[in-house]
């Protein structure tokens, strides 16, 4: 009973307690910064991004800060427009990318040698966004009554059309189009005008960063003003529970169209950036293989979470491009490998039993196929210091496309596997599964980073994080009762 | 009848696939009213709080509140007009915080734009600080339940009696004229039961709310109500004052089933 | 009117249509179970046309077979049947299961990384090139007619298999004890549980019997078509989709129905509409957007009534 003398604190029952209990405890150091970054006042956290973001162009190469710097901040301004839409609202918005090409294409048909007309930045961006706003209003209008499932199909839909569309765009025939060449067909629109931003030409690569960086950080600063204002936190509610807030005053329809539509003109404002940096837009960059890089940023970051854009993009598109290299992709593999087995194999014992398990496992492996058969260890080892090593650990057959498709679908097996085993079991089997693992990565999957394994990296990482940490790096974990 | 007439409901039906929920309801409820309605399970009384909130609308009839009908609006619209409800089973928007419930409501009692707030614009930043005094004034009204420490915690951290009272501060939240309280007491121990029941006489003598509430519990339906309307299988069966209805012959027939010998 | 044409659009509109309809299924049935979109589906489609074309080569390949066309063919959709049956209960059980509490996007997000991780597997393993089923080799180039009504043998093949399957899955669903359970946990799943089915046991069954039909699919589309390549199953999983909302999602006779509509309308487009070869999916995704205004609920599909 609540005014039972034994419970101090008014309010408190036994599922209260429970969910106490639950929740995340934060230890040690992991746990300080944690507090610390939690307490600390937004502008100040913005300060932890930015300072290091305006350094950065001024201590690395052109190239690198294109890729890790100025690719990365794109990503990052895409992901907090999807933030809006999935984040925020809870919509999920599978067209996405879409947006972003319109943005594009606008910015792409009135700034270049294409039709002749080369406005400045300062009018072609607001275009840009307002064209992308304005066919998200008019793709979330018709799905706008209906749930979730509904907006995904047709987004989903949509933004294959768009594919289709500006692929074909400069040869339609009919009505209203009559031959006009909008796009540029599947050459798409080239030699793109730089920004002309109230007569600053926007060219270098470390210019097109900082002004990259100010879209960012404005469009950042916007969406933490919106998320505290009363239309962020009706997105929240009616993410939470639609019906509930739509009795409780709230235009659930017009909010989510509303959602949608601001989603989608940020993706139009990154897409013209995205265009003037590329000096072109073309049909193939606006594929489904973007918009899973750009889901898995803002999932990983935390869905709803601002910061956590920003860490998302960091990793999800810096990792990929540190996979490009294969030397740094050897490095990569088997310090994740090292980390992840030194955080899950507990206690020591087993942590023993795992290490030289494996370790004992490759040499032995290895000294029988020397052995024996020669030819599984006849391949070549990739370049670098690493890859040498492990070719003392790893038999590299010649000729293993077969053996090595085999060891992958091998690989994912055991790695479910494992998901269902528990104690003494789960160390063994992850003996065999970081050997099978291994074998997979360097024969198969390493020679392939820049494609199939990136992307498939990628779709592993959303349902391993929905199924591990829904909430992402920033996320609040959300609690639902039913 | 001398009292002005807040919600009038005339000859309403609703029917799903054929199965009529509600018929031929008339029922009014007086400004500054408490009014009960009680009923077995299944009896529609949570249907007719849906077509009055505008959830689901009536096959015909009219819904008259203060005069003006409420058929055709959308439940955000019925909201704006002064109709404000709690549920049954408890449909706060548990992730976010006590205060950002209580806050995110008076959406409809603030005008301020998207673009105002991306800029903040003078309007948007005074209409926030009101909505933030008025949320941290609801909150208040439940005195030590929900005292301030608990109002930056999130809504799933309550107590499920502290859920309740958040329910009932969120629709106050919304400025209404008349309150539906659908089961306030569903769930809660007899001495939250009878916080509950003072609540609600408090919440009409300060708050100066009409209310029409549905409850199981029949001390708390004597305790509070100025007149009890009985429903059975979407027919009203009586009406009048607390003593009148529980001793009517058809009402204890619907609870107890004489008749039909089923307890449903 | 050209009637050797409509003919034309019409059988291959059917055929196509007839792949649809066994995706669709899948989606359907999914969806009436769990409320899930499951996006990989399209994907383990895919696979399925890849698992018909390893058998294929299995048995000695199109031009020599080891044993009689018709029993290679039959060997094909078991295959793949089985394969893409196997392969939904995995990623049921490891992608959706742990989910099934969870918000409601999880799954869905979870769905959308399994189907680009297949993708992409399927990228890695069997290579970006088109891969050629030769069904000519396999079981000639004979066509039957009747008057102006043109069919080839695989087409033959893809019409009577679909609709066997489908009236097999009827059948299942109506009168067999799991097809029982399927229909009470589509409508109740606690209730369900409640009453002594094993929930899990069913949901699993749904993902075998709706990933096997994608496989038959993915196999048939490789007869009629020739070719395959791992990123089909985007498409036909998109055309699917739109297929079971059309006909009303979680409904098995609008799955079959709006497949066939969604294959009829991309093969009149193709023959009848301005430009339509090269916009076919726009005029399908128009028919999409036009359903979705006037019949929210798909064509054979029941209202939602709002529980508050």
């Amino acid at each position: 009973m609540a005014d039972d003398v034994t419970q101090p604190r008014i309010g408190v029952d036994e599922w209260v307690a429970s969910v106490e209990g639950k929740r995340e405890r934060y230890r040690g150091p992991v746990g300080w910064l944690r507090r610390g970054w939690d307490s600390s006042p937004p502008a100040a956290r913005l300060l932890v991004f930015v300072v290091p973001a305006v350094i950065f162009p001024f201590v690395t190469s052109e190239g690198n800060l294109f890729r890790y710097g100025l690719i990365t901040l794109l990503y990052a301004l895409l992901g907090l427009g999807l933030n809006v839409t999935v984040g925020f609202a809870g919509l999920l918005d599978l067209g996405y990318i879409a947006f972003f090409g319109f943005g594009a294409y606008t910015y792409g048909y009135v700034a270049s040698a294409h039709a002749n007309h080369h406005w400045p930045a300062e009018l072609a961006i607001p275009l840009a966004i307002a064209v992308a706003a304005a066919v998200g209003f008019i793709v979330g209008f018709p799905s706008r009554r209906l749930v979730g499932d509904y907006l995904a199909i047709v987004t989903l839909f949509f933004g294959q059309a768009f594919v289709v569309f500006v692929n074909n765009a400069n040869r339609i025939n009919f009505w209203p189009f009559n031959h006009t060449d909008l796009t540029g067909g599947a050459n798409g629109l080239d030699n793109i005008d730089p920004l002309n931003v109230f007569g600053w030409k926007v060219n270098t690569t470390k210019e097109f960063y900082l002004f990259t960086l100010g879209a960012f950080l404005l469009v950042m600063i916007v969406l933490y003003f919106v998320s505290e204002s009363r239309t962020g936190r009706a997105w929240k509610a009616l993410r939470e529970d639609p019906l509930a807030a739509e009795v409780m005053s709230m235009p659930v329809n017009r909010l989510k169209l509303m959602a949608f539509v601001f989603g989608a003109g940020i993706a139009g404002f990154a897409g013209a950036i995205y265009g003037s940096v590329q000096t072109g837009a073309f049909p193939g960059d606006y594929d489904i293989g973007l918009l899973i890089t750009i889901y898995a940023i803002v999932i990983l970051g935390g869905a709803g979470s601002l910061a956590g854009v920003i860490v998302g993009a960091l990793i999800v598109n810096g990792v990929p491009e540190l996979l490009r290299d294969s030397n740094q992709a050897e490095w990569l593999f088997y310090t994740a490998l090292v980390i992840l087995v030194l955080a899950k194999v507990r206690p020591w014992q087993k942590l023993v039993v795992v290490v030289g398990g494996t370790l004992g496992l490759g040499f032995a492996l290895h000294a029988i196929a020397d052995a024996w058969f020669p030819r599984w260890t006849a391949g070549q080892p990739n370049d670098g210091k690493l890859a040498h090593w492990v070719s003392h650990w790893m038999v590299l057959p010649s000729h293993a496309t077969q053996l090595a498709n085999w060891a992958y679908v091998l690989t994912i097996a055991l790695i479910l596997v494992l998901t269902l085993l528990h104690g003494w079991w789960r160390t063994i089997v992850f003996i065999p599964t970081i050997y099978v693992a291994a074998f997979a990565w360097e024969n198969l999957l390493v020679e392939n980073t820049a494609g199939a394994t990136r992307f498939l990296l990628l779709g592993a990482l959303l349902v391993v994080l929905m199924n591990v940490r829904p909430q992402g790096l920033f996320g609040t974990a959300r609690v639902e009762i039913v | 009848m001398a009292a002005q007439r807040l919600l009038e409901l005339h000859a309403v039906n609703k029917s799903f696939g054929g199965l009529a929920c509600i018929s031929e309801l008339d029922l009014h409820v007086n400004e500054g009213e408490i009014v009960s309605v009680i009923g077995p399970n299944g009896a529609g009384k949570t249907t007719l709080f849906n077509l009055i909130t505008g959830v689901y609308a009536p096959d015909d009839g009219e819904i008259l509140l203060d005069g003006k009908s409420l058929v055709g609006l959308e439940p955000h619209e019925v909201t704006n007009r002064g109709v404000a409800r709690t549920f049954q089973t408890l449909r706060l928007f548990l992730n976010m915080t006590v205060r950002e419930n209580v806050m995110a409501v008076q959406y409809g009692k603030t005008k301020s734009t998207v673009f105002e707030a991306m800029l903040r614009l003078p309007r948007s930043r005074r209409e926030e600080r009101q909505i933030r005094k008025r949320a941290e004034e609801k909150l208040s009204f439940f005195g030590q339940r929900l005292v301030g420490y608990r109002w930056d915690q999130p809504a799933y951290s309550l107590s499920y009696a502290n859920r309740r009272r958040l329910e009932i501060a969120r629709a106050m939240a919304t400025e209404p004229r008349i309150l539906l309280l659908d089961e306030p007491a569903a769930g809660m121990n007899p001495a939250e039961t009878h916080e509950i029941t003072e609540l609600i006489g408090q919440l009409r003598k300060e708050g100066g709310y009409t209310i029409l509430v549905i409850e199981h519990d029949m001390h708390v339906v004597e305790g509070i109500s100025d007149r009890v309307v009985a429903l059975d299988h979407g027919v009203k069966i009586a009406e009048g004052s607390f003593d009148a209805v529980a001793t009517d012959p058809r009402v204890i027939e619907a609870y107890l089933g004489l008749r039909k010998a089923e307890t449903k | 009117m050209n009637w050797s044409l409509f003919w034309d659009l019409t059988v291959s509109g059917v055929t196509l249509g007839s792949v649809y309809a066994l995706v669709a299924l899948g989606y359907s049935m999914v969806y009436g179970i769990l409320k899930l979109l499951n996006f990989a589906h399209g994907d383990v489609y895919m696979i399925g046309a890849f698992m018909g074309w390893f058998a294929l080569h299995w048995l000695g390949g199109p031009v020599n077979p080891s044993v009689t066309a018709g029993l290679v063919v039959v060997f094909m959709f078991v295959f793949a049947m089985l394969a893409c049956g196997g392969l939904g209960v995995v990623i049921e059980r490891f992608a959706y299961r742990p989910l099934r509490n969870a918000p409601r996007i999880a799954p869905l997000i979870s769905a959308l990384g399994v189907s680009f991780f297949l993708q992409n597997s399927a990228l890695l393993l069997f290579g970006a090139n088109f891969r050629d089923y030769d069904t000519f080799d396999l079981i000639g180039a004979k066509t039957y007619n009747y008057k102006d009504i043109f069919l080839s043998v695989p087409q033959i093949l893809t019409i009577v298999s679909a609709i066997g399957l489908m009236v097999g899955l009827t059948l299942l669903v109506a009168r067999t004890k799991i097809g029982k359970a399927m229909r009470a946990t589509s409508f109740d799943r606690e209730a369900a549980s409640m009453m002594g089915i094993d929930v899990d046991r069913v949901i699993a069954s749904t993902f075998f019997i709706g990933s096997a039909l994608a496989g038959a699919a993915g196999v048939m589309f490789g007869l009629v078509f020739g070719q395959i390549y791992h990123f089909m199953g985007f498409l036909a999983g998109l055309k699917g989709f739109t297929a079971a909302v059309i006909g009303g999602i979680g409904s098995i006779p609008g799955a079959m129905l709006g497949g066939l509509l969604v294959g009829l309308a991309e093969s009149y487009a193709t023959g009848y509409l301005p430009q339509g070869s090269t916009f076919q999916n726009l005029y399908v995704f128009a028919l999409l957007i036009a359903i979705i205004i006037i019949r929210p609920q798909g064509l054979l599909g029941k209202a939602d009534v709002n529980k508050v």
